[in-house]
């Protein structure tokens, strides 16, 4: 796979470590696996990968886990710290130093506190995929959301992107958006101004010449829009429940609210969706989301295959 | 005389050895102190003498502070921090009578001196091995954590110093 070298070897920590032309050798090498889905099975045979979810996760821990799985590859890990040795006070440090001894080949971490991936890189030579840390980042899901944007439209550039709901706490949001800056694509953030962008975001798009505006108000907006990237509100991040009892279902999006969208809309979601979408979008062209979680496979495969060089 | 033009000789005198910080914004003495972490001499019983000059006369900047720290050479890596902070701050080094001119530089990367104010950065982990590590972003006047990415302003950098 032609430029799949920039990846080996490679921790995951940030989308902005990555540039645009590696993004899309990335995608085109997803591309290739969905349309020859079995061609990369037992790429990895042998490897370990350790899956650290210090938070619990569904969706990101299944698809990493299946991707392994398909890729031949050993795992171990958990998907909970709950009856791990974390309960038993163990520190993400010595976690990792325990499972490096063990042979890991690739650790992928998902953590509630900011910054654990980059500390867990800097611990061990092993790489680290970042699979969420805190309200800060999720690369590997803005891999996905700019795969889907891609495949539904053939193209990034030129499109109205607004991403909509909880900006402040939401990794999956601030990801993409840091992805994005590498598009020529114009940004409009949707979100009451409790949840609004947080600063070091607008800051980095605003070094990176990234066209953006913020609004509180869909309605306003929707009718101009090519992508809206729902995100949920992030109860479980916000420190002041009273803050989210204020911006709790401040959203919904349903057929309402895309009265006024264009007929070829796309509506992408991270999932899982709480009230701020509404499940009579899914049969509608709008849905895309479905499309966009099931790109989460091919893309980890991908990309850890990359990492470790297995497809070389 | 007019009293109110007391000069700066006056009030202390010339050190032979130690450091001289000086054209501080005037009242912001006690910052500089907190910077420079002059308590930890008090705590180390250190035969060292500071004299914090404050709201004296400035050709420059019409009234400024000044501290003087005698027989103690601040670190360069503390001098760098204040410049965040005062960038037109200045620090003679002196030894034996003689003065030299520290240039502070605005450091790349800040580490351990600076308390992420994000609570859960994994910075402020406990019993984690983890050294608070903020890169200077100068043209913004920021830095960033290398961690968590928050920000913290140059100016406000004194309320988050460990």
């Amino acid at each position: 796979m032609e430029g799949t070298s920039d990846f080996l070897g490679r921790d995951v920590v940030s989308i902005r470590d990555f540039k645009r032309d590696q993004l899309e050798v990335l995608f085109q090498s997803v591309q290739e696996l969905e349309e020859n889905p079995r061609s990369l099975d037992g790429q990895l045979k042998g490897k370990l990968v350790v899956l650290l979810f210090f938070e619990p996760s569904t969706r990101t821990y299944s698809t990493f886990h299946i991707a392994a799985e398909n890729l031949g590859m050993k795992v171990s890990g958990f998907s909970n710290p709950a009856g791990s040795s974390v309960t038993k006070g163990e520190t993400l440090h010595d976690t990792i130093r325990m499972f490096e001894e063990y042979g890991a080949d690739l650790f992928v971490i998902r953590h509630t506190m900011q910054g654990s991936p980059r500390f867990a890189a800097e611990i061990t030579e092993v790489p680290v995929i970042n699979a969420g840390d805190g309200s800060r980042e999720h690369p590997t899901q803005a891999m996905v959301d700019l795969y889907a944007i891609r495949k539904s439209f053939g193209k990034i550039d030129g499109l109205k992107i607004g991403i909509l709901g909880d900006l402040k706490y939401g990794r999956t949001a601030s990801s993409l958006a840091y992805a994005l800056a590498n598009y020529d694509v114009e940004l409009t953030f949707i979100a009451p101004d409790a949840l609004k962008m947080r600063p070091e975001v607008q800051q980095f798009l605003e070094r990176r010449g990234a066209t953006t505006e913020s609004v509180t108000d869909l309605k306003g907006v929707v009718g101009d829009l090519d992508v809206l990237y729902v995100t949920r509100i992030q109860k479980e991040r916000i420190p002041d429940p009273t803050e989210f009892e204020k911006v709790k279902g401040l959203y919904q999006v349903n057929l309402e609210a895309l009265a006024r969208a264009k007929p070829s809309l796309k509506v992408l979601h991270p999932l899982p969706r709480v009230d701020e979408l509404s499940a009579e979008i899914d049969t509608t062209n709008y849905a895309n989301y479905f499309v966009q979680a099931a790109a989460g496979l091919p893309l980890r495969m991908v990309l850890m295959t990359n990492i470790l060089g297995g497809a070389s | 005389m007019d009293s109110k033009e007391v000069p700066e000789r006056m009030l202390v005198s010339k050190i032979e050895e130690g450091t001289v910080i000086d054209h501080i914004p005037d009242w912001k003495a006690e910052t500089v102190a907190k910077v420079l972490r002059l308590d930890k001499l008090k705590r180390m019983q250190a035969d060292v003498s500071v004299a914090i000059l404050q709201n004296v006369n400035s050709k420059s900047l019409g009234r400024k502070d000044i501290v003087k720290v005698d027989r103690w050479q601040i670190d360069e890596k503390d001098a760098d921090i204040l410049s965040l902070v005062f960038p037109g701050i200045t620090i003679n080094y002196v030894d034996e009578w003689q003065v030299s001119k520290y240039e502070p530089k605005v450091p790349d990367v800040i580490e351990g001196r600076i308390r992420c104010p994000e609570v859960l950065c994994i910075s402020n982990a406990q019993r984690e091995p983890v050294v608070s590590k903020f890169a200077a972003l100068k043209k913004e006047r920021t830095l960033q954590c290398q961690y968590c990415d928050t920000m913290i302003g140059f100016d406000a950098v004194p309320d988050h110093l460990r």
